[in-house]
């Protein structure tokens, strides 16, 4: 071995060194038949009258409990933890090696925040507004007369924040790099707490990307909060049902389909050699790129409710009313795509921020047959409960009579979003 | 400072200069002394036992054994009979018979980076690199390697490596004292064949001889690449394998770049105009990518079953 050594450079890509084996046909091809089977039976055999009650529903956790989560302590104690979690992030960033084989913050960033979160707030509710470090900031000096944020502003802005991480997360260059990641924060900080200042802490609700993630997902918890106040414990469908249906939510959601479908179509071949040889430049493309999986799900979404809307004149407002339907499908295309990059990287970080120099990354806790499993389950699954939120939200708004044919374009809709997530998993 | 100026240790014993000849009883003198001179030390007079009995080497072994080193004729000990024969480098063979004789056994897989990796199945042998030089005692030596039977290592140990390039490989055994272990009149050897196939660098005929043979070892599936400006031919695809393949990955580029296997964590150098090879055993299942680091291209993807 008389070569030189390899010249040492930083490793331009971001967290995670492998991607999740293509699906075999026959588990995409069992996935898109269960999901049709699914839907179809769905249609005819459910319930003709709406069942679900939203936040009337659920059974109320002991008194105990509530009392435990709502005392000031507790809630002390979790701002705290936030605050020193953020503390640790920012002082690894700034001091640690700039190297994210090395420094933990860009997977503390891409793996613990931004995928932890998906089980995090699945199992305990929206727990981003407890922890989030800019709320414990603003508690230091809050502003003296915030004024309430316009109705109309809704999540968009939060909508365009998840647009943005995920711009950084799938396309932006040197994405792990301590001065991209400064910038980001920068960024963030600046918006959040300029909002922060006029609004007072409220606007984190609205403008928030984390914030408005966490609680999107956190309407499939288990543990809710009931119209009452009293913490229940619900079906994760009356949990879904009762989505304020805010200005920017179907933003959102098609934020995160359009999003996650462009990291699945990012893994293509295809996809690969048009980036690299496109005039225009591998950034600039994958940015039209990613806009334009975001825009296919909006376009398809907005179809789908102009046809409700013709069908049904009285549906006065048919993109919010059925944007909650989709969370499920969002819930399921993150699952497909994320859970191998928390089960690897997110111990490997958890190593390195403990003070291991160059982790290995733990074995995948799934073989091939067990990951392709799980990615079918979890679309399908999705699949499933969006087509039941839809059959309960249509025969709420729609005459009886007119209640099986207003789902079809819903119906059509999920359909083609399943066998499209299933079919980027194949890619 | 051959003499210990402070009074507590204890003085009478011999002061610690290099011991040639093994002083009878060491052991006994500074016990003796200590508790007669001073009570409060008996851990430094501990202490001094032990120091005196290294120095005076190890007191357990036969009193054929020398320190190694200390001496380079062949002793002629009672381990086996000297035969006239010798070896390439003239060492005399050292006969025993069958039953007692040592056995060795070779077992060769190559390494993804190239060569192969070597391990020694002994049996009724010790290697011990602690006692080379001193005299033949059966059972006990080391092992030198033969590549193209050219001598070119001993083996302290049971594993070692082999670089690329070599097409044979001899481990024979050698006694302490430098004989060669024989039985039967001939040496105790292997000779096991080097696979052409193994990972090689590209440095174009080196070996004009060489002729590929069918591999032996798993087989090993090569892939062009060649990467033009932004333009990488054939075009981004998906390569199938099967866990425990082996790729060669031989990639052109017309700038100087580092390709780099992910997952795997494998570099290698690119010279303009010049194709670099880089071999690896697909261990891991999974989607890997192949990029240049420079100009950041994907040239291909690994797909691992």
């Amino acid at each position: 071995m008389t070569a030189p050594p390899p010249p040492l450079l930083p490793l331009a890509h971001g967290v995670g060194a492998q991607h999740d084996l293509p699906l075999s046909p026959f588990y995409a091809y069992a996935g898109a038949f269960t999901a049709l089977l699914v839907s179809f039976l769905g249609l005819g055999l459910l319930w003709s009258s709406s069942r679900f009650r939203g936040d009337r529903a659920g059974r109320a956790l002991p008194a105990a409990v509530q009392r435990c989560a709502d005392a000031p302590a507790t809630r002390t104690a979790l701002r705290v933890l936030g605050a020193a979690l953020a503390l640790l992030f920012l002082l690894h960033l700034v001091l640690g090696p700039d190297d994210p084989d090395r420094n933990p913050a860009p997977g503390a960033l891409y793996v613990l925040l931004w995928v932890g979160l998906v089980p995090a707030s699945l199992l305990l509710g929206p727990v981003w507004r407890l922890l989030n470090p800019l709320r414990a900031l603003l508690a230091l000096r809050p502003p003296r007369a915030p004024r309430p944020v316009p109705a109309a502003v809704g999540i968009r802005p939060a909508a365009a924040g998840l647009l943005l991480f995920a711009w950084l997360e799938l396309v932006a260059p040197d994405n792990t790099a301590r001065p991209v990641l400064l910038t980001a924060l920068a960024v963030h900080l600046a918006v959040q707490l300029l909002g922060a200042a006029r609004h007072g802490a409220a606007w984190f609700a609205h403008a928030d990307p984390f914030e408005a993630y966490s609680s999107l997902l956190a309407r499939l918890s288990p543990l809710g909060r009931r119209a009452d106040g009293r913490l229940v414990l619900r079906s994760p469908l009356n949990g879904l049902d009762a989505t304020p249906e805010t200005p920017g939510l179907v933003a959102a959601v098609c934020v995160l389909l359009g999003t996650t479908a462009y990291d699945g179509l990012s893994d293509n071949p295809r996809w690969i050699t048009t980036l690299q040889t496109s005039p225009l430049g591998p950034t600039p493309t994958a940015t039209l790129g990613l806009l334009a999986a975001v825009a296919l799900a909006a376009v398809c979404y907005g179809l789908c409710a102009g046809t409700l809307r013709l069908l049904n004149r009285a549906l006065t407002t048919p993109l919010t009313s059925f944007a909650h339907s989709l969370l499920p499908i969002a819930l399921g295309y993150l699952t497909a795509h994320y859970f191998s990059l928390l089960a690897v990287e997110g111990p490997r970080t958890v190593m390195m921020a403990v003070g291991t120099d160059n982790a290995a990354a733990p074995a995948p806790p799934l073989g091939p047959a067990g990951l392709a499993v799980l990615q079918v389950t979890a679309i399908v699954t999705g699949h499933v409960l969006g087509v039941v939120a839809a059959h309960d939200r249509a025969v709420r708004l729609f005459p009886p009579a007119r209640a099986v044919a207003g789902q079809l374009p819903l119906f059509v809709l999920m359909i083609a979003y399943t066998l499209g997530g299933i079919g980027l998993l194949i890619a | 400072m051959t003499t210990p100026a402070p009074a507590p240790a204890p003085v009478t014993t011999p002061t610690p200069t290099p011991v040639t000849t093994p002083a009878p009883g060491p052991a006994t003198a500074p016990k003796a002394t200590a508790p007669g001179l001073r009570r409060t030390v008996p851990a430094a007079a501990a202490l001094a036992a032990v120091l005196l009995l290294a120095l005076a080497g190890c007191g357990g072994r036969a009193t054929t054994h020398h320190k190694p080193g200390t001496r380079h004729e062949q002793a002629t000990g009672g381990n086996g009979t000297l035969l006239a024969a010798r070896d390439e480098s003239g060492h005399r063979l050292r006969e025993l018979p069958a039953a007692e004789a040592p056995a060795v056994r070779a077992e060769v897989r190559p390494d993804t980076e190239g060569g192969w990796n070597v391990h020694l199945a002994l049996e009724r042998f010790r290697l011990t690199p602690e006692s080379t030089g001193g005299a033949a005692l059966a059972g006990r030596g080391h092992a030198r390697l033969l590549v193209d039977g050219r001598e070119t290592a001993r083996a302290y140990g049971p594993w070692f490596h082999v670089p690329a390039g070599a097409r044979t490989l001899t481990v024979r055994l050698y006694a302490d004292d430098h004989t060669v272990w024989a039985t039967g009149g001939a040496p105790v050897q292997t000779t096991v064949p080097l696979a052409a196939s193994a990972a090689t660098p590209s440095a174009p005929s080196a070996t004009p001889s060489r002729t590929p043979e069918p591999p032996a070892t798993p087989a090993t599936r090569t892939l062009d690449i060649r990467v033009t400006g932004s333009t990488v031919t054939p075009a981004p695809s998906r390569v199938e394998l099967k866990k425990g393949e082996r790729l060669t990955l031989r990639v052109t580029s017309d700038r100087a770049d580092t390709v780099h296997v992910h997952g795997y964590d494998r570099e290698a150098a690119l010279a303009p105009g010049t194709p670099a090879t880089l071999t690896l055993t697909a261990d891991r299942t999974g989607l890997f990518e192949v990029e240049t680091h420079e100009s950041g291209l994907v040239l291909t993807q690994l797909v691992v079953r």
